[in-house]
């Protein structure tokens, strides 16, 4: 290195910044010049850094509670109609192999049936466009408590060991869903207090 | 800044916030909306800007939650996932700009600037690549590894865009004599 020139600036900030080399860190003892300049990163970044931070203009966390509670609700769906199908197939997989048990395959054609009336709603509420409405608060509170309603049957739905693989335990909550996706749909088609935002 | 939760906090909360609870989250939210807000303030080009990145960011912690292992500070993660949404944003714009001034035609048109300015102004000024390493080092605390990840380019990259970014800032606030010619 040569010890007649200056640290270069990327120099000096290494040596602000606990990583000179050790010429950079012997330089700027002896050079008054690169002495100041480094004190004068110093500053800069310690300026930097008292600069006053922003306030957000408005409360975006309805907005994002909205959108990951949908988010959580369709993968939710997703692995719930996932796993539904699989249920399914292994039944009808089971009445083939076993032979035709009248029982088992009255409890499947239930089963498919709650699963179709559930899925047949979820497309009714979709019609609806839930997201382009607002609801007035005593609707929202509604709205809000059958949201939760659905995220427990779905996660009881997700869980075959909370129907004990029961066909006829495994339609109930299928009805249950689709009951509390009628009541969606009613609370968006009758308490809207401003619809097409 | 600072974590502002502990690292004990941080923990319980995010698993409850894993188990579904909303109160957890909407916890470290209020905790970090506003740190996340300046981050993009000083990273994207205007507010609006920043209100995006604050929410895509707190919805893609609602998403990955499980990807904080509870080991290194909450908000150095959450941190890093607004600043590459911030930096996102940045490139998707330039992608769709029809007449697109690199940085190094801005800097060469930002230097007709002969009077002094504050620091927000100057800072303000500076090309897009080197306000986010200046910001993201200089405050953030971000070390040049951790930039040069994030931004997809190389430590060296980094260090001689910081490089960079003081030499305008000097010029522009004025400050130490010249006489050392960096």
């Amino acid at each position: 290195m040569n010890a007649e020139r200056h640290g270069t600036t990327e120099e000096l900030l290494a040596v602000r910044d606990g990583e000179g080399s050790g010429w950079a860190k012997a330089h700027v003892e002896a050079c008054a010049a690169c002495a100041a300049e480094l004190y004068r990163l110093e500053q800069v970044r310690a300026q930097l850094r008292a600069l006053p931070s922003f306030a957000p203009p408005r409360d975006r966390w309805a907005v994002v509670a909205e959108r990951a509670r949908r988010e959580r609700r369709q993968r939710r769906w997703s692995a719930v109609t996932g796993l539904a199908a699989a249920a399914a197939i292994g039944g009808l997989l089971l009445v083939a192999v076993q032979g035709t048990d009248p029982r088992q395959l009255q409890a499947e054609t239930t089963l498919r049936s709650a699963m179709e009336r559930s899925q047949a709603m979820e497309q009714v509420l979709k019609g609806v466009d839930p997201d382009a409405r607002a609801l007035d608060a005593q609707a929202g509170a509604a709205v809000l408590a059958l949201q939760r309603q659905l995220e427990a049957i779905d996660t009881r739905l997700g869980d075959p060991a909370r129907w004990d693989n029961d066909p006829a335990r495994q339609a109930q909550l299928w009805n249950e869903r689709a009951g509390i996706l009628s009541a969606l749909v009613d609370v968006h088609t009758t308490h809207v207090a401003y619809a097409g935002l | 800044m600072t974590d502002t939760i502990p690292l004990a906090e941080a923990q319980s909360l995010v698993a409850r916030a894993r188990a579904g609870d909303y109160g957890a989250l909407e916890h470290v939210f209020r905790a970090y909306e506003r740190s996340v807000y300046t981050l993009a303030r000083r990273l994207t080009k205007t507010p609006e800007d920043a209100e995006d990145v604050l929410q895509e960011t707190f919805l893609e912690v609602c998403r990955s939650l499980g990807k904080w292992r509870g080991e290194g500070s909450l908000w150095g993660w959450i941190r890093q996932v607004a600043a590459s949404k911030a930096l996102m944003r940045y490139r998707r714009e330039k992608l769709r700009a029809t007449e697109v001034l690199d940085d190094d035609v801005a800097e060469r048109l930002s230097d007709d600037v002969p009077l002094r300015m504050d620091l927000e102004a100057a800072l303000a000024r500076l090309p897009e690549r080197s306000r986010t390493v200046v910001w993201l080092h200089d405050v953030e605390g971000m070390t040049h590894e951790e930039i040069a990840e994030l931004m997809g380019m190389t430590t060296s990259f980094s260090k001689s865009q910081l490089a960079r970014a003081h030499q305008k800032l000097r010029a522009w606030l004025g400050g130490a004599e010249e006489g050392a010619g960096r």
